[in-house]
């Protein structure tokens, strides 16, 4: 795992899913009170007024029979027309497809099978969800097979989420069929030799703060001319060091093993060559905050993973995985004594569900660089099909939410022009909106955008002002970033309207071996789902309601 | 027969608009009627003038550009309406891959009814319109007229008190059209109100009540069949031993001789003719309303004048 794994915080999602709600309700109801002023004169707001109350009474009294009739011929229509095809003729593809694949990456051997399994299913999903939920109801409309259903006692909104039902069935049966066929495929494809990967790891996070060579505490580390600042370099043989600072822990639950496992993946960077036949070398020290007390583990500094086949080698060459497992009575021998003491680990050392560890680096002149994520405790594995299925779940959680803005669009535009207004919306959530969200962070945290916002750094783009040069002073700066901060609102409005699409690739945790997190990618990907449903609904609904069906 | 109103229309217009809200047709201009409970009432009319759109108006697939309806005592948009109405559409626009089975089935739970009444119903109503062999075929392969009945069988599914019927018999063999009529009786005997469009002319004089002619979106004529269709100013005598005598004296002392009176009354002109003269009045002279009792110049004013406001209003007095 290359990046870092940021926990979801729904109280503040909640928040402001309400207040986008409340903020995008108010913006529509102005606009349709004015527009209905300008057709309709005086009487407009009394109009929009009975057809807001209409709209909530349609919403609430909805019959989860006619909705259950709407979704069944939802059903019967894909089968029937042979749409369903489409997903066989995909599953057939995929599969032949799979026969080539050979795994080229030593380190992870299992990855690409895993990757590919769910990359693909997520890529077949996804047309199929967006063709299916875009032109069904424009097909219905143009049909006008819609007309005779709207003569019978059903609410619009039935109609909407009777559509949304039916799809969402026939991709679950898509996507449960995939997932199973995929999980199959895994099973059997993947080598002998990587079949140890096909696991859900369990990993236990800590906060990473530094020693400096004076062992003075840092919260940054050496740089040593990387243009990421992902990891923080300690010097060897020097008093700095990497601490990993664990919280939370589950005492009982960790000690019923008897042992604790620490799993690593640190990076080196030798400033001599240094003995190439061996990888530079690391120890660990178990300290206890409280009570000052320091165990180095393991007792012999240990080589890390430094080559990339160190764990493909087999035993006997050397190979083994990048774990150290710390007993639960472990002796050693204090400084400045000469007898050794032993102590247990859950006991003496992790104090209150704290554990703290200290990572050296032993070799002089090397560096060892550690980010946050390269530590962890590695709790009991899952088997590996939790973390498959729940990326299987991920990706059907994308398909119900691509159908419920599909099937949405659909209520206002016409079939192609729904695919288009969906997809861009998919890859708008997919690639811009975490520069978005980027942008808005720095102006959070800093108050200013670096260059400017939008009219700023037009500005500067045509006076040739580089971003270092503060503005002139003045009504015309003052008014471009007046307006600048107030676009930046918009910002966030539209951040806020646009899904978030990345939530639901669970991909790299379930192909790197590890079980997708609740708190960091389930709960996110159901949150942004959940959240679009309701609204998508009302905005289908008074589209739909509104829409003279007829005079098309 | 009870005198209730099931439909009020008032003042009902209707402009279709394009995309850019431009105006592109007046359907509707201003139509008021009203239909009574228990009634078969006609809307007859040229094509494109406005038939259709009045219906779907009162179902609310299109919205009024002015005007109020009233339907079951409710404004045409609520939905709760719908569940005592039926509507059979102009071309049966339904579901083509269902077969005759589930489509019925599919529309029944639409309704409040039981899943035992739904099976009840669909059985009859498939029995009723003649489908029992074609109930498993789905209804891309039905021919004109079979999906003619399947879509009366969708209309009446939930037992309508209202039925409104978008020409109902075309493309109907003779014998289906005679059904679709006994049907429509049926439901009058019910007490049923039955809203039809129909050009078949023969077909609405034989089982409505009360008509109405539209002609470019205007109310032209309405009134009960039977009125409308009595020449006001003949009379027609049917008598028997009338000795040639007697038939010279007969308007002065018909009563003295000693034949016996067996009918008198007005004939009645077809339904035909009064929509061809009302057409062609309403062609010449754009704007009026025609009385059916008046003849072409009868009233003075020349054939081809544009009727001004107060010419208008006194045509519309004489006819009310
Ligand atoms: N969707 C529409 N968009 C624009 N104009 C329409 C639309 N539907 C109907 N019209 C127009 O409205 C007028 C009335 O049409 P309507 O369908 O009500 O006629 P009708 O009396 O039912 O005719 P017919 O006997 O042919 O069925 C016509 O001029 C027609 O062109
Ligand atoms: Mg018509």
């Amino acid at each position: 795992m290359y990046s870092d794994v940021v926990a979801f915080n729904l109280v503040q999602a909640v928040t402001q899913w309400l207040l986008t709600l409340v903020v995008c309700g108010g913006i529509a109801l102005l606009v349709a009170v004015v527009l209905s002023i300008s057709i309709g004169g005086l009487s407009g707001p009394s109009t929009i007024w009975m057809a807001v109350t209409r709209g909530v009474r349609d919403l609430v009294s909805m019959s989860p029979k006619r909705i259950g009739a709407i979704a069944g011929l939802t059903w019967k229509e894909s089968f029937r027309r042979q749409d369903v095809l489409v997903g066989v003729v995909f599953v057939l593809l995929f599969m032949f497809a799979g026969w080539f694949l050979t795994s080229t990456d030593l380190d992870t051997p299992a990855k690409p099978y895993i990757s590919f399994v769910l990359t693909a299913i997520r890529w077949l999903i996804l047309p199929v969800a967006l063709l299916l939920s875009c032109w069904g109801l424009p097909a219905d409309i143009k049909g006008r097979s819609l007309h005779t259903v709207v003569t019978k006692p059903v609410r619009r909104s039935e109609v909407v989420l009777g559509r949304m039902v039916g799809y969402a069935s026939i991709m679950t049966l898509g996507v449960v069929i995939m997932g199973l066929v995929g999980y199959v495929w895994i099973e059997r494809q993947v080598p002998e030799s990587a079949r140890h990967q096909l696991v859900s790891r369990v990993p236990e996070y800590g906060r990473l703060t530094y020693l400096d060579r004076n062992g003075l505490p840092s919260l940054t580390a050496l740089n040593v001319g990387d243009m990421w600042d992902y990891r923080g370099f300690v010097e060897g043989n020097t008093k700095a060091a990497a601490i990993f600072n664990f919280s939370d822990l589950d005492t009982d639950r960790l000690s019923a093993s008897d042992q604790l496992q620490l799993e690593y993946r640190f990076e080196v960077f030798r400033s001599h060559k240094g003995d190439i036949d061996k990888s530079v070398q690391a120890q660990f020290m178990l300290v206890n905050e409280q009570s000052g007390l320091k165990v180095p583990y393991p007792r012999v500094p240990f080589e890390i993973n430094e080559f990339a086949d160190i764990q493909t080698r087999s035993a006997e060459d050397g190979g083994r995985e990048p774990i150290i497992t710390i007993p639960r009575q472990l002796t050693y021998t204090p400084e400045g004594e000469l007898s050794s003491k032993t102590v247990d680990l859950f006991d003496d050392i992790i104090h209150d569900g704290t554990l703290t560890v200290q990572v050296r680096c032993v070799d002089p002149g090397q560096y060892l660089g550690a980010a946050r994520t390269d530590l962890f405790i590695r709790l009991p594995d899952k088997p590996f099909a939790v973390g498959f299925f729940k990326a299987i779940f991920g990706t059907w959680m994308m398909a119900i939410l691509v159908i419920v803005l599909g099937t949405t669009a659909s209520t206002f535009v016409k079939g192609p022009v729904a695919t288009l207004l969906t997809f861009a919306l998919i890859l708008t959530g997919l690639t811009l909106r975490p520069f978005m969200s980027e942008v808005l962070e720095q102006y959070r945290l800093s108050g200013a955008v670096e260059g400017g916002g939008m009219l700023e750094s037009g500005y500067r783009m045509v006076t040739q002002m580089n971003t270092q040069v503060e503005l002139p002073g003045g009504f015309l700066t003052d008014s471009i970033q007046w307006i600048d901060s107030q676009m930046l609102l918009g910002l966030l409005l539209l951040q806020n309207v646009i899904p978030d699409f990345t939530h639901f690739d669970m991909t790299p945790y379930v192909a790197n071996g590890f079980d997708v997190p609740w708190n960091n990618s389930m709960m996110p990907g159901i949150a942004t789902t959940l959240a679009f449903i309701l609204p998508a609904l009302i905005l289908g609904y008074f589209c739909l309601q509104w829409r003279e069906l007829e005079a098309k | 027969m009870d005198n209730e109103s099931v439909i009020q229309i008032r003042n009902l217009s209707k402009v279709y608009r394009d995309f850019w809200g431009r105006k592109k047709v007046q359907a509707l201009n201003s139509l008021s009627l009203d239909v009574k409970k228990g009634e078969v009432f006609g809307l007859l009319g040229p094509n494109g003038s406005g038939k259709t759109t009045t219906l779907k108006l009162l179902l609310g697939l299109l919205f009024p550009t002015e005007g109020e309806i009233t339907v079951l005592g409710r404004p045409a948009h609520d939905v709760e309406k719908n569940e005592h109405i039926g509507y059979l559409p102009e071309e049966s626009y339904l579901y083509r891959f269902l077969n005759a089975d589930e489509t019925l089935d599919f529309y029944g739970r639409l309704f409040k009814m039981s899943p035992q009444v739904r099976k009840e119903r669909k059985d009859a109503l498939i029995e009723q319109v003649g489908l029992q062999h074609a109930r498993r075929r789905q209804l891309k392969e039905y021919s004109k007229g079979m999906t003619r009945r399947i879509g009366l069988a969708q209309a009446l599914i939930n037992n309508p008190d209202l039925v409104m019927l978008d020409e109902p018999t075309s493309g109907l063999d003779p014998l289906g059209t005679r059904d679709m009529k006994d049907m429509i009786l049926k439901l009058r005997d019910e007490g049923k109100t039955v809203v039809m469009c129909s050009h078949l002319l023969a077909d609405v004089q034989d089982v409505c009540d009360r008509i109405a002619i539209l002609y470019g979106g205007e109310l032209k004529v309405m009134g009960s069949v039977s009125e409308l269709l009595q020449a006001q100013d003949e009379t027609q005598m049917l008598t028997t031993h009338l000795s040639d005598d007697a038939l010279r004296e007969v308007e002065a002392v018909l009563a003295k001789h000693q034949a016996k009176m067996m009918k008198v009354d007005h004939p009645t002109t077809t339904l035909e003719d009064l929509f061809l003269r009302t057409v062609q009045e309403s062609q010449a002279r754009p704007g009026r309303r025609f009385v059916p009792g008046e003849r072409p110049g009868e009233d003075g004013n020349a054939p081809e004048t544009e009727s001004g406001p107060s010419d208008a209003a006194k045509v519309e007095g004489a006819a009310s």
